[in-house]
């Protein structure tokens, strides 16, 4: 008779560093967005165009998740609330792809033509969604930082200058608060 | 990049098909066996009414001749736009006539209602809503079996449903492995009937998927094989397709040709070409394979202008597929610096020969398009679903260039 004690459960590490690096900077993210509202023009004008109540979910597949909603003329990071419903959904597949991408070693276009992501719910607004992000990591990062993430950075103005302020200052508060 | 990686392979990709193809003189007669492999016996067949008036779904009826399985019903009037009513009506005569497997006879519209019909069912839901974008599906599917009428959608062997919701106002697309069909049956007698200028635009629909496949960013060595046999498939056979529309062995070869297109563009997906096609279908209701054979050249041109100032690889795809267009002896005699430009015109060639022989547009106002919306379909083609998958960023501005050139 084989000794069955020898085969036991085996519970794979938790990824705390990457589970933490992922969570740090989707809250930045999600804070960036609801600034970059306020005070970019092309960012105001694509979150304008969405339904009222309109409600998105950036999450990781058994790890950390992001809420953001659009309503009563507002754009607002929720932070980890738990989904019940979110019109889209834009899930990792695994927090590694999360991290890789947040670390900027995997850039956005590249997460889609890899399949490392996908998306849940209406489509029709997934390519809005991804224009405001990418305006928004360009307000968080410097453009040579920024050009690991999205697929074309533009040229920096004063005024882009001024914004990247604002939202330094807004995500560090909101993260103080 | 993580890593510092073969060029010919890419850094990452996935590839999946399922689907079994059968291909061939009387493939047909095949589908109740096939059925009888998964155990089911009373199918119900859903097709469209030219589909019908072609004669074309007797002929599958008589394929099961000599068996013990039962049409549990034929479903008829499935429109060119399919909607969620649609698809509940045909799952409630599913239901009713306790059928236990489905057939798709017909081109697009008829495979994506069938692939919502079975969604329908197999989730036991009539709100098809909640299963709308990638992945949302989980229980395996009932036995599906498709059986092309045409020779251009692949939609044979893709994963993706595209179906109409009126009450919303929006077409709900979905996405998953498990929506492909158990199996494909390409029968040549089912495409034989297809008249010239439909032939020249499905054929053209599916070159495109080829094309597109091949120089987008998700391309990988799997994809790119199926379409690069695709084009030297369509390259040999789509003339004599609509010049000699009896010639089975012609046709036999053009639905091959589109299902390895299918293939190809399930896994490497479509970009420009196609945002700009589904634009002017959208708001100016100009035919899919129309607007990709118009547009192909002119995205192509696009795409050599550009690529080569960003970090994109599409301009060396580009150059690289002109094998597949003029065969080896003609590719070796074109400089490495003019390859691209020569894919190009290679497929102008194909394109002004089918518009001599079938009267396919080769220009955006030939084919009705008013100038004054080219600025609305230039916003519509940014907002495209296929613009997470352009291989350079395109501007507004740079989109609506590209539709005042073919214009």
């Amino acid at each position: 008779m084989q000794d069955m004690t020898k085969y036991k459960e085996i519970i794979p590490g938790k990824k705390r560093f990457e589970t933490l690096v992922t969570r740090v900077f989707i809250f930045c993210l999600g804070m960036g967005m609801q600034t970059a509202y306020r005070i970019d023009p092309d960012v105001k004008k694509e979150v304008d165009s969405w339904p009222e109540t309109f409600s998105f979910c950036m999450s990781v597949f058994g790890g950390p998740s992001l809420l953001m909603l659009k309503k009563a003329g507002s754009f607002q990071c929720l932070g980890e609330k738990e989904v019940f419903y979110c019109d889209v959904e834009l899930c990792f597949k695994s927090i590694e792809y999360a991290y890789l991408a947040m670390t900027g070693r995997i850039n956005t276009p590249n997460l889609g033509y890899h399949n490392r992501q996908f998306v849940k719910g209406n489509l029709k607004y997934m390519i809005s969604i991804i224009r405001v992000m990418n305006i928004t990591q360009t307000l968080l990062f410097p453009n040579f930082i920024a050009r690991f993430y999205i697929k074309e950075v533009p040229k920096l103005t004063f005024k882009k200058l001024i914004n990247r302020a604002i939202t330094y200052f807004n995500v560090s508060y909101g993260a103080i608060k | 990049m993580l890593f510092h990686k073969n060029e010919a392979i890419p850094e990452y990709y996935e590839f999946f098909n399922s689907v079994k193809i059968i291909s061939g003189y009387k493939a047909l007669e095949n589908i109740p066996f096939e059925l009888s492999r998964v155990g089911a016996k009373r199918p119900i067949i859903i097709t469209d009414k030219g589909v019908k008036q072609a004669g074309l779904v007797k002929v599958v009826i008589d394929s099961f001749g000599g068996t013990d399985t039962v049409i549990g019903a034929i479903f008829d009037e499935t429109p060119q736009d399919s909607s969620n009513i649609v698809v509940n009506q045909i799952a409630s005569i599913y239901r009713a006539q306790k059928c236990d497997s489905i057939i798709a006879v017909g081109g697009g519209s008829v495979i994506d209602t069938a692939k919502g019909v079975n969604i329908v069912i197999t989730e036991e839901t009539d709100d098809l809503l909640k299963f709308m974008g990638n992945f949302r599906l989980n229980k395996p599917m009932k036995p599906f079996i498709v059986i092309p009428t045409t020779a251009g959608t692949g939609s044979e062997v893709t994963m993706a449903a595209v179906i109409a919701n009126p009450e919303k106002n929006i077409k709900m697309q979905f996405t998953s492995d498990l929506i492909l069909p158990k199996v494909a049956v390409l029968d040549p007698r089912m495409t034989v009937s297809m008249p010239p200028k439909i032939t020249a635009a499905t054929g053209m629909d599916a070159l495109t998927h080829a094309v597109e496949a091949y120089v987008g960013p998700q391309k990988n060595p799997v994809s790119d094989a199926f379409a690069f046999a695709a084009i030297e498939i369509i390259r040999n056979n789509l003339v004599n397709a609509v010049t000699d529309g009896s010639n089975k062995d012609v046709r036999l070869a053009m639905a091959n040709a589109s299902l390895l297109a299918g293939v190809a563009f399930s896994n490497s997906q479509t970009a420009l070409i196609h945002g700009l096609a589904h634009a002017n279908g959208g708001l100016c209701h100009v035919p899919h394979g129309i607007a990709n054979s118009i547009l192909l050249p002119f995205g192509l041109e696009f795409y050599i202008e550009k690529g080569p100032k960003t970090k994109s690889k599409v301009k060396t795809n580009i150059e690289n597929l002109l094998l597949a267009f003029v065969g080896p002896d003609e590719f070796i005699k074109v400089p490495v610096a003019e390859r691209a430009k020569a894919t190009v015109v290679a497929i102008r060639k194909i394109t002004e020969e089918l518009n001599i022989l079938s009267g396919i547009p080769l220009r955006l106002r030939e084919a009705g398009v008013p100038e004054d919306k080219l600025g609305q379909i230039a916003q519509a083609t940014i907002d495209d679903g296929t613009a997470a998958f352009f291989p350079i960023e395109v501007s507004y501005e740079e989109a609506l260039g590209v539709l005042k050139a073919a214009y």
